[in-house]
Formats: C-alpha cells, sequence, structure tokens
C-alpha cells in the first residue's frame, strides 16, 4: 500500500494539471502569456532530491512513466514530455550529488531541471510543427511566466512534503 | 564511475531512439488513438469528471457573482427582445411548416443545415496548449466521432480530433492550420454571395483568417457574420463562426483576407455541444 502512495499522488497530480486551467482568470488565459503548469516535474524534483539516494533513480522512471501519461492525455505528439522530463529530472539527480538539500538549493536544482525540460519541450514542438517564433517572444511570454509560476507551486509544495519524504526514503533503504 | 558514465550515455542513447519512434508514430497516426492511449485518456477522463463538478461550481459561483452586478441593464435589454421574438416565433413556425411541405414536394429528406446535438461537458484543458485542445466527457459510447463539429451556444469553436471511449480532444478553431481548414460563407440577406475559407488564427490579432476565394459582388463589411458553408462536406452548414473585424488585401494583392473575431468565448468553454450532421459525410475526412 505504502509503495502506491507515491504514484498515486503523482497521477493525481496529471489529472489536476488539466481541470485547474479552468480556474485561472480568463485575463490571463487571453493574454500572449502562455503559463504551463508543471506540477507533476515539481513534485518529481522533490522527489528526486528527498527520497532518492545518490545511486537510485525512482524519480527518473517516474518521470518518463508519468511523462507519457501526459503525453497521451493532454497532446497530440507521444514521447515528448517523457523524454523531456526523464532529461530533466536527470539533471536534478546530478546535481543532487554537489549541492545539499536545502530549500534555496532544491529551488536552483528545480528551476535549472524545468529549464532544461522546458527548452527540449518548446524545440520539439517547434521542430514538429515548423512554427517559427522568435527566440525573444518565447522568453518573454512562455519560459518566465512558466518558471514564476512554477516556483510558486514548489513554494507551497516543499514544506508539506519534505518531511514525508524524507521518512519514505528512510523505510525504503531499510527494505533492503 | 567510467562505468557510469557509459551506461548512462547508453540509456540517454536509448530514451533518444524510443522519443524518435513515438514522435515518428504519433506523427503518422495524427487523430487515431490506439487501444492503450484510449484506455489511458477514458481513465483520466473520468477521474478529471469528479473533480470537476466542484471546480466548476467555484468558478460559476465568482462569474455568478460579477454578473449580477449588470443583471439590471440586462433584463432591459432582454424583456425588449422577448417581445420580439414572440412574433419571430410564429413567423418560424409557418415558415418551418412550408420548409418541410416543400421539401416533400421535391422528396428532399435530410438538409445540410439538420444535425443531431450531443451534449457535453469541457472536463480539462491541455496544460501545455491552452488555446488548442479541450477534452470533453462524451466519446464513442454517446456516438462521437473524428472530425465532428463542436459548438456552443454562441457559435463554432472547434473539431473532434481524436476519441475514445467515455472522452474526446477536441481542437479549438483558435489551434487550426492549413491541414484542416473550414470552407465558409458571410450570411447576408441580399447581395452576392460571399466564399471561403478559414485558414488559421492570428494570435496577435487575436482572429481568424478568412481567406476569400469567390466573390461575386457585394463589399464586404466590419461587423457582417461568417457561417460555416456545407461546401467544404465536414460540417453542416449555417454553424456562426464569428463577426468581421478587419478586411485586408493579401501579401499579393490577388485575394482578400478577413479578419474574423470568434463568436464564441474561447477563453471560457464549459456546456458544448457535438454536432453529429445528418447528411453522409466525406470519408476522406479532409476540406478541399
Amino acid at each position: 500500500m505504502k509503495r502506491l502512495f507515491i504514484p498515486l499522488i503523482l497521477f493525481l497530480l496529471v489529472v489536476l494539471e488539466g481541470v485547474a486551467i479552468g480556474l485561472l482568470p480568463e485575463r490571463l488565459l487571453t493574454s500572449s502569456y502562455l503559463i504551463v503548469p508543471h506540477w507533476v516535474f515539481i513534485a518529481l524534483a522533490l522527489l528526486s532530491i528527498f527520497y532518492d539516494s545518490y545511486d537510485t533513480v525512482n524519480a527518473v522512471i517516474y518521470a518518463a512513466v508519468f511523462g507519457l501519461l501526459i503525453d497521451i492525455v493532454y497532446t497530440d505528439l507521444l514521447g515528448v514530455y517523457m523524454f523531456s522530463y526523464a532529461v530533466g529530472i536527470f539533471v536534478v539527480h546530478l546535481l543532487k550529488r554537489l549541492l545539499i538539500e536545502n530549500l534555496l538549493l532544491t529551488i536552483l536544482m528545480t528551476v535549472i531541471g524545468l529549464m532544461v525540460t522546458e527548452v527540449i519541450i518548446v524545440a520539439a514542438y517547434t521542430l514538429a510543427d515548423s512554427i517559427n517564433n522568435p527566440v525573444q517572444s518565447i522568453v518573454i511570454d512562455r519560459f518566465l511566466p512558466t518558471l514564476i509560476a512554477n516556483l510558486i507551486f514548489l513554494l507551497i509544495l516543499y514544506p508539506l512534503v519534505t518531511k514525508t519524504l524524507l521518512k519514505l526514503r528512510k523505510q525504503y533503504i531499510s527494505d533492503f | 564511475m567510467n562505468f557510469f558514465r557509459r551506461k548512462s550515455i547508453f540509456v540517454l542513447l536509448i530514451g533518444v531512439i524510443v522519443l524518435v519512434v513515438f514522435l515518428g508514430y504519433s506523427a503518422l497516426n495524427k487523430g487515431n488513438k490506439s487501444l492503450p492511449e484510449k484506455i489511458v485518456s477514458d481513465t483520466v477522463g473520468s477521474v478529471q469528471n469528479v473533480f470537476n463538478v466542484p471546480i466548476e461550481y467555484v468558478s460559476q459561483f465568482f462569474s455568478n457573482i460579477s454578473e449580477l452586478k449588470n443583471t439590471y441593464n440586462e433584463n432591459k435589454v432582454l424583456r425588449k427582445e422577448l417581445a420580439e421574438n414572440k412574433t419571430l416565433i410564429y413567423e418560424l413556425q409557418e415558415l418551418e411548416k412550408e420548409n418541410k411541405e416543400l421539401r416533400r414536394m421535391v422528396e428532399l429528406e435530410d438538409s445540410a443545415r439538420d444535425y443531431n446535438p450531443i451534449n457535453g461537458n469541457v472536463i480539462s484543458r491541455s496544460p501545455e496548449r491552452w488555446l488548442e485542445f479541450v477534452t470533453i466527457n462524451r466519446g464513442t459510447k454517446h456516438g462521437v466521432k473524428q472530425n465532428m463539429a463542436v459548438i456552443t451556444v454562441d457559435g463554432m469553436i472547434g473539431k473532434v480530433q481524436s476519441v475514445s471511449n467515455v472522452t474526446s480532444t477536441v481542437q479549438l478553431i483558435t489551434g487550426f492550420d492549413q491541414l484542416n481548414q473550414i470552407s465558409a460563407t458571410v450570411s447576408r440577406k441580399k447581395g452576392g454571395n460571399v466564399f471561403g475559407l478559414i485558414e488559421g488564427y492570428d494570435a496577435k490579432e487575436k482572429a481568424l483568417i478568412f481567406r476569400i476565394i469567390e466573390d461575386s459582388g457585394g463589399k464586404l463589411k466590419e461587423g457582417e457574420l461568417v457561417v460555416s458553408s456545407n461546401t467544404g462536406g465536414l460540417y453542416p452548414s449555417g454553424l456562426p463562426i464569428g463577426k468581421i473585424k478587419e478586411v485586408n488585401p493579401d501579401e499579393y494583392g490577388l485575394t482578400k483576407i478577413a479578419l474574423v473575431e470568434p463568436a464564441a468565448n474561447m477563453s471560457e468553454i464549459n456546456q458544448v455541444i457535438v454536432v453529429d450532421r445528418l447528411l453522409e459525410t466525406d470519408e476522406d475526412g479532409s476540406d478541399e
């Protein structure tokens, strides 16, 4: 039962990502800004930092699985989220070896991972749709609002889950 | 460490190969969902259905409050319109009867305007592309098929991109591209016919691009209503699309391009109607 806890939460986040857009104010929806909720990514980054030890890659595997889920449910191109989430979380995993786990460094690691992910996603969609948006407008309209909105989500999630994840990690290690 | 490096590069390469395979697969099978995809979207859709109820309740509550402010003025206008409509109803009934009789005389059963409405609700929007895809809680079980037009009470909002058992994905007109154009005409009482194609969406102008192909007299005016036309063979005729905002010559000066403001509010879509056309639809499913 405890093993199902993490996948269940992640699945719930996938579901809510799509529903929550309905709650955004209408002015934001019609403006040129594009805020992409990456709640699953944020949760996975926390999972990677606080749950995985140095040589387990649970979060990366979860990233691939739930990335694929997002691809199937929300987009018409398969594989983009799967690949970019897995790479982004792997970057977080590598950074974790160098840095320690506190709030500021967690934010730093998540931001770097999220940026890698976003660049891959935008690159993949640009290639597939052959839309030529200038880089400047992508940065201002998409990267910055997305980054800020997801950081807010990270700050909400951080105090809620870190303790639980550290507890779960202890159990996970003692299982072996 | 060396071993780890080699292993991670190996995994990365496999990842890239999987990505390319998946991309190729989905690019080739656009719109046709495979069985596992259908199962996944149905499961997620039914959970979203549950969550959607309280969320819609909350957002309804706030929009109700803001609507309350101009209720009084609205009521005045509506009363006036209601009185006008009463006379219109009698007229309409007479015309309908006459139309039916005339149809029977020429033995024409289904008109290009007739359709079966399938009512549904929007349960989620794609987080990746707000203005391109929404998911609705109606699927094959309720009779939804690919390429059916989707409308709200105000006007056309898009077409069904892919269907699962109890959910389906709707591609919005704001996300249309060259591959799925809508044939449209301008609705007029008198004057020449104007026929053309809705070619895409201009995000900066927030308007649809309407390329005029045939224009037999009569100038296009701002505010004229653009409706779907039967000539594309995909949608029933007479679905309102939007109002003309601006008319410009195209870049070569040969044809005219009109910017059309969508009739439906594209940012707040809740209740939708899937249009099940009674007239047989072309099998290839593409617009001319």
